[in-house]
């Protein structure tokens, strides 16, 4: 059984307008998705801003009023309140958020923030509490003198890491991170990112991580889903998305990703022409008359994608696949 | 599980009271440290500061050792006293009663209004906003149109009315009166901040760490806010000793036979008062003219030290 297992997550806001303030429509930000995070594994949400993937994120870890579907973890649909304070849901799944500075109280000592989990459910003692904020700070590298600071002393990474020490607090089974790099620059990016594998090494975690950097997410992630306006365009193994994407949307974002060799600065160039070109072409073929996804198509074990089933079975094959 | 993390960091719990100490420190100072800090590199903020503690102080205990009705008898044989003598050290007014001594109890009284319905207003204010801005939702919008209700009742007419009409009013029933009232303007301010606070990210890592939506409001919101919780209370606190006062002025405030600094102000409502016996309205004037001036100068203090980058005081 998945760890977690999301089932046709939709979050709908709705618009109100008109004399009455009636809901006259509403923005779609997650439109039917499902998919399952495994225990221990990482499993990268890429797309677009705006695209739900935050939406998503937050509903998992409980933040987010859903519209309808559900999200199972431990057979029980934790969508709802009541379930979450049962299980002590947030104990065993946590946040890492994009802006480390807004994410930590400026008006609370490091041990505050990091003991804020322990405090609601561990109920340790003042020495236990303190050796194990000690010994938190110690895993993602800060130094003792730490405690009694508060986060604007810190760089942009230390306060990143004070936020992986927060969510590791309680050692929970799933980590959703929301972006948790995209606010930093890159030397200290690799040092987040590389302290985040070692935790999930040492501590079995799993991650949900959301991204829309794809160098990164190639760097991170086992399973990967990309997102589209609200829905799932396709799902695979890091192979299945990096070598061989099936959705036009998945290519174009691929192609996005800036290389750094000059010689081939023509070459790139008409490569990732040729896909605008072909998104631009045939919008029609990969996207319904009102310009949304298609349901997910499965075209291998673990590869899906969101395409009418003639069109992904031809494509899949001219992209040399096994079929399923 | 506390295994895990054992095996994974070098500390153990031989190493904590080192770590603590050394963690000691280096420990930022407090904001009490930095409000204190701010005080010593404003040297008429501090004369101010000690000019509002004396003085409350001295006319909370001097009171007590004056009897007030005694004191408030006629005694026609010291109509209009000269100020500077022995028995009246500031002259006595047109019942032969002391000036100086309608000071000290009326201070009391006004003083003592002023810091009741700073107390109650503010804390309501204060919950009320924290509240609503929090929630928002329904709560919000049926906290607001009480708010939106209250704010549309004219304050003083109905407060006059109020008082006509509760038979034996004191000091007590006049705060709360007035307190139904004042709480209004604080409640919007902190609403306006409380809504923007909520949405930052540090109340989302808070509810996903478990945490109830009482503590996130007073012990996660409220510290965030509290440089405008301070400044808004002392500024209030200015305006509410002037309430009290320009109440009484008019007539509508503490009974007659209770002294206060609006009902001495009054009596520069005659002319022969204003020329001929200054004595009677100048020192209540004077007493707020200081009062107010010496609260806003410690405001402006505690404003410095809510901003890093306004702070005069030397970092420690």
């Amino acid at each position: 059984m998945s760890l977690v297992e999301i089932k046709d997550l939709k979050v709908h806001y709705p618009i109100r307008s008109g004399f009455w303030n009636r809901v006259t429509d509403s923005v779609k930000a997650v439109d039917g998705i499902t998919f399952n995070i495994e225990a221990g594994e990482t499993y990268g949400l890429v797309g677009e801003s705006g695209s739900g993937k935050s939406t998503t994120g937050k509903s998992v870890v409980g933040l987010e009023k859903v519209t309808s579907g559900s999200i199972l973890y431990n057979g029980k649909d934790i969508t709802k309140a009541e379930n979450r304070r049962k299980l002590d849901y947030n104990r065993d799944v946590q946040m890492i958020f994009q802006d480390s500075l807004s994410s930590l109280n400026p008006r609370k000592r490091i041990e505050d923030i990091i003991a804020e989990p322990l405090r609601n459910f561990e109920h340790l003692s003042k020495d236990d509490e303190k050796l194990r904020v000690l010994q938190l700070l110690n895993i993602v590298g800060l130094d003792a003198d730490a405690l009694y600071k508060y986060p604007h002393q810190f760089s942009g990474g230390q306060r990143q890491r004070i936020g992986v020490a927060r969510a590791v607090a309680t050692n929970p089974k799933l980590i959703i991170a929301d972006e948790p790099v995209s606010a930093l620059d890159l030397s200290v990016q690799a040092q987040v990112l590389n302290f985040m594998k070692k935790i999930q090494r040492e501590f079995g975690i799993s991650y949900l991580f959301i991204s829309h950097d794809l160098g990164v997410v190639r760097h991170m992630c086992n399973n990967i889903a990309i997102m589209n306006r609200g829905r799932l365009v396709e799902i695979g193994t890091r192979e299945d998305i990096y070598n061989h994407p099936l959705h036009i949307y998945t290519k174009r974002l691929l192609a996005a990703i800036p290389e750094t060799n000059v010689n081939q600065r023509a070459a790139h160039r008409a490569s990732r022409l040729a896909v605008e070109k072909i998104y631009e072409d045939q919008q029609s073929k990969y996207y319904d008359e009102d310009g949304m996804a298609y349901p997910l198509v499965q075209v291998s074990p673990t590869h899906s994608v969101a395409l009418p089933e003639n069109i992904a079975k031809q494509l899949a094959s001219q992209e040399g696949e096994v079929q399923a | 599980m506390a295994e895990n993390f054992e095996k994974h960091s070098d500390i153990s719990a031989a190493d904590l009271a080192r770590l603590n100490q050394e963690a000691q420190a280096e420990a930022t100072p407090s904001t009490a440290k930095i409000i204190w800090n701010e005080f010593k590199a404003d040297k008429p903020a501090m004369a101010a500061l000690v000019i509002i503690v004396g003085f409350i102080a001295f006319v909370m205990i001097g009171a007590l050792f004056i009897n007030t009705p005694k004191m408030m008898e006629t005694n026609i044989m010291d109509y209009f006293d000269k100020p500077f003598t022995a028995d009246f050290w500031l002259g006595a007014d047109s019942g032969g009663r002391s000036v100086a001594k309608q000071l000290i109890v009326g201070s009391r009284n006004s003083i003592g209004i002023a810091i009741g319905l700073t107390v109650i207003s503010s804390t309501v204010g204060i919950c009320w906003g924290l509240i609503s801005g929090y929630f928002g939702g329904y709560i919000d919008w049926g906290m607001q149109r009480v708010y939106d209700f209250t704010m549309m009742l004219p304050m003083l007419m109905m407060i006059i009315v109020l008082v006509t009409i509760i038979p034996h009013y004191n000091a007590v029933s006049l705060t709360l009166i007035f307190s139904l009232f004042y709480w209004e303007g604080t409640s919007r301010l902190i609403r306006s901040r409380t809504l923007a606070e909520t949405q930052k990210d540090y109340v989302a890592a808070s509810k996903a760490s478990g945490t109830s939506n009482w503590k996130i409001i007073f012990q996660g919101i409220m510290p965030n806010i509290s440089s405008l919780i301070i400044i808004d209370t002392t500024l209030s606190f200015a305006e509410n000793i002037g309430v009290e006062t320009g109440l009484s002025y008019l007539g509508f405030g503490l009974p007659t036979q209770t002294p206060s600094l609006g009902t001495m102000i009054a009596n520069a409502n005659d002319p022969a008062n204003i020329t001929l016996y200054w004595w009677t309205w100048l020192p209540a004037a004077l007493e707020i003219i200081i009062l107010c001036l010496s609260i806003s100068y410690v405001g402006q203090v505690l404003r410095r030290a809510a901003d890093a980058s306004q702070r005069q005081g030397a970092a420690d």
